[in-house]
């Protein structure tokens, strides 16, 4: 009784943060994608004359953060819908394999994701940035 | 059917973005740069946008049939309200964010 009751708990955790990440691909992943892929390639407003470490939101510890709630969000909310739809298009005898891919994924995902952005957070160089520009 | 695809293009520009930031982690600032600025990325971060407003749309629809809000004697009854309402929050987050950390 006590482990089903902990199992019903995780599962309501799951998918609350597959709510909250929803929300975050709905709000915040628009504007990274404009920003980062579309308008710094193609030199659109607003980044035409800006420096690269504003593009990629190498700013502070809040642009830091907001790029990963933003990217870790999404891709929590985008692997779990996935997941949860693939049992549903005839995959069902697959359906806990297909579960733990997509846990394993997610995990990779955002232990990367934090390495990365502190790594570029404490070790940033911005002379190096302006050499390309 | 087509929400559900929304989240593959989610998903699969998350992982992209995660590259890119190993590629500027990693020092290699051209490479960075040569892989932003191909076409093939540039293109699929066109459909990555298009699907993500998609699952924006949906999702404020979604909002609206399950919290219904009261206003006065009236109650927001359809959807339409509730993305009509969000589309203009995701504009304005989208300028504050542009504001916070390009243009300031």
């Amino acid at each position: 009784m006590k482990k089903e009751y902990k199992s019903d708990k995780l599962h309501a955790l799951l998918w609350g943060v597959f709510s909250v990440g929803g929300f975050i691909a709905a709000f915040l992943l628009p504007v990274l994608i404009y920003i980062d892929n579309i308008a710094y390639p193609l030199g659109l407003w607003p980044v035409a004359n800006s420096s690269l470490i504003k593009i990629v939101f190498m700013v502070s510890l809040f642009s830091t953060i907001f790029v990963f709630i933003t990217i870790g969000g999404s891709l929590f909310h985008g692997i779990f819908r996935f997941k949860t739809t693939l049992p549903e298009l005839g995959l069902k005898r697959a359906s806990s394999l297909i579960s733990a891919v997509g846990y394993i994924i997610i995990a990779a995902g955002l232990i990367a994701l934090a390495y990365y952005l502190f790594q570029l957070y404490h070790g940033f160089d911005p002379s190096l940035f302006h050499r390309i520009i | 059917m087509i929400r559900e695809l929304t989240s593959f293009f989610i998903s699969i520009y998350a992982i992209i973005y995660i590259y890119q930031l190993s590629l500027l982690a990693s020092g290699d600032f051209s490479s960075y740069d040569l892989f932003v600025r191909n076409p093939a990325t540039i293109g699929f971060s066109i459909i990555a946008l298009f699907f993500t407003l998609y699952h924006a749309v949906t999702w404020f629809s979604l909002m609206g049939r399950i919290q219904v809000v009261k206003l006065g004697p009236k109650k927001t009854a359809t959807p339409l309200q509730a993305i009509a309402i969000n589309l203009l929050l995701l504009l304005i987050v989208s300028y504050a964010i542009v504001y916070l950390f390009i243009l300031r």
